[in-house]
């Protein structure tokens, strides 16, 4: 099976599509609008349990989102064919590889630039804030959610078969969309991302009340890029940062 | 000769209503999204907007009301009814989508038992909807068999006139009628035309995709696993639709008191129909994009004569893989050729 994109609804929308017959691949477009991430369709129950090879069309987030998957042990990296492309000043370009430890260079170069997808603008904007005019900010944002979850089934890193915010014995999160159980929904998932998101923007794109959720991860991926000299999905062997302890950890309190 | 209000005159209108006690919603902007929300004044008003991005659905159907408080004591549970506030609304510059969907799921509420949450809000409501002049490549009002002006759900309707400087007003019900008489001299006689209405497209045959839907042998069709199978699985279609009223009953609170919420829930949700003992009926995405197909255009329909969809075009529009009813029911017009 082939995972890419096709034609969408609208001129430039592309949607995901699944090619599994040769007849099909002149359905495949690759273009500039090939924007959503589509790791996470590796992580849909049952797609890679026959153990068959399958190739998806991944940007570096994409890619770096596999090394996560693999790293975490939820999927078989020697499963997945990559075919790697990427857009810089609209113009589209081929990555060389296939395997994701081919493509360790231009991963390599993502964390030395970190360009990261985060509206610069409105993040310098929100740093900027006092502690009392970000939390208005985010309590303003927060407001809009319904709690679609349309963020975490977007997100590639949101593979869990029960979300927490799902278990009810005990109930640990507000199942309601009121004030109280929209932060602690995205209070909850920042947490969950940290050190693990790939700032595809995925969230921030299915979002249907258009809450700037990428500010939120990137912040987090600064924090830990800060705290942990981390950037995640680096290589599929990465130890997660947020579940791993070494012995010489400057924090002792843990033991 | 017929009446007019001009959107100079609107704010007037405003002050009339407010002075009067009622609540005056209409389509703004807030924080990077457009809603229905109650204005203070008619400048905050965006009536160029195709539709607003959330429905008018969640004015009478919120996405989480309490329903009532619980108190447990040694011997007995004390309880006390919550109602949502009450109080007259005017929404000004609705969508006929948008009124009519609230018209479709009148049945479903008032059905065995009278949602009193739900009537009302209905009843303390005058919707006024202004007839669409222009429509986006997401609208399918029309294959529904509704029109860009279609009165159904709606209390009055105002056709934009052709200079842009206001509304010719048609009063359809007495609620809508008695909202006009309070501003009556803020409106004028004039032989002003109406604009055209937008052109919105038909997309698929409704009646063959109907009829496709009730065949008992296509409940197991490979068509559903083909075309859900990039659906993600959120909510964001049901909880944009108009339409769409399926809601959880939660519990919050400790052991000793708490709330009991009615909150908005989807058949999109692996969770939704999934039982105490681990079995789920609806255990793939597929099955459950197949139960809000079906339960919009048959089950609905078989018990209500209506429709579940009023043709908005929100799934499709905000969906995050490019999926929805237009897509899904353009393929089965294809599949009963």
């Amino acid at each position: 099976m082939v995972i890419g994109y096709g034609k969408g609804t609208t001129g430039n929308r592309r949607r995901p599509i699944f090619i599994s017959s040769p007849d099909d691949v002149g359905r495949l477009v690759l273009d500039d609008s090939c924007i959503i991430n589509l790791s996470g369709y590796l992580v849909s129950e049952g797609l890679l349990s026959d153990e068959k090879r399958v190739a998806v069309f991944l940007r570096p987030e994409g890619i770096r989102a596999i090394n996560i998957l693999a790293a975490e042990s939820q999927l078989d990296a020697d499963q997945i064919v990559i075919f790697g492309f990427d857009v810089n000043d609209n113009e589209l370009r081929a990555l060389k590889g296939i395997h994701v430890e081919e493509f360790a260079d231009v991963i390599g170069s993502i964390r030395e630039n970190n360009p990261g997808f985060a509206d610069k603008e409105l993040l310098e904007k929100i740093e900027k804030m006092t502690a009392q005019e970000r939390f208005a900010f985010w309590q303003e944002e927060f407001a809009k959610c319904i709690k679609c979850y349309a963020c975490r089934q977007a997100c590639p890193m949101c593979y869990c078969r029960r979300c927490i915010v799902d278990s009810n014995q005990p109930q640990w999160v507000n199942t309601s969309s009121h004030s109280l159980g929209n932060f602690e929904w995205n209070i909850v998932r920042a947490f969950h991302l940290s050190g693990r998101c790939v700032e595809c923007g995925n969230c921030d794109r299915a979002c249907p009340v258009n809450i700037p959720l990428r500010l939120i991860n990137h912040k987090m991926a600064v924090e830990v890029l800060g705290a942990f000299d981390h950037v995640a999905g680096m290589s599929k062997t990465q130890e997660p940062v947020l579940a791993s302890f070494k012995k010489d950890d400057s924090e002792t309190f843990i033991l | 000769m017929t009446k007019i209000l001009l959107i100079d005159k609107l704010d007037n209108c405003v002050e009339r209503w407010k002075a009067a006690g009622i609540t005056v919603i209409g389509p703004v902007h807030r924080a990077n999204i457009s809603v229905y929300a109650a204005v203070e004044h008619a400048s905050e008003f965006d009536f160029g907007l195709v539709l607003p991005d959330r429905s008018i659905k969640e004015l009478f159907f919120p996405q989480t009301e309490p329903m009532l408080r619980y108190a447990i004591k040694k011997d007995t549970i004390d309880t006390i009814e919550c109602m949502p506030p009450s109080g007259p609304r005017i929404i000004f510059g609705s969508r006929a989508c948008d009124a009519s969907g609230m018209a479709i799921d009148d049945p479903l509420f008032g059905w065995d038992y009278k949602d009193t949450y739900w009537f009302q809000r209905r009843n303390e409501s005058v919707i006024v909807t202004i007839a669409c002049i222009k429509a986006d490549d997401f609208c399918m009002c029309t294959s529904l068999n509704m029109e860009p002006d279609s009165t159904k759900g709606s209390d009055v309707l105002l056709r934009p006139l052709e200079n842009g400087k206001g509304w010719l007003v048609e009063e359809l019900t007495d609620r809508g009628q008695e909202a006009f008489t309070q501003i009556a001299e803020f409106l004028q006689e004039s032989a002003d035309a109406p604009a055209q209405t937008a052109v919105v497209e038909k997309k698929f045959d409704l009646e063959a995709s109907v009829a496709w839907l009730q065949k008992p042998e296509n409940f197991d069709s490979r068509f559903w696993k083909e075309i859900s199978m990039r659906c993600i699985g959120c909510a964001s279609c049901t909880y944009l639709c108009p339409t769409c009223h399926c809601f959880d009953i939660q519990d919050e609170g400790d052991t000793y008191s708490g709330v009991r919420r009615k909150n908005w829930d989807s058949c999109s949700f692996a969770l939704f129909t999934m039982h105490t003992s681990g079995h789920n009926p609806r255990s793939t995405q597929s099955a459950r994009w197949r139960q809000r197909i079906m339960h919009k255009f048959n089950y609905f329909p078989g018990k209500f004569s209506v429709n579940s969809c009023s043709g908005c075009g929100r799934c499709s529009r905000q969906c995050p893989v490019d999926m929805g009813i237009t897509e899904t029911l353009q393929e089965i017009s294809k599949l009963s050729l």
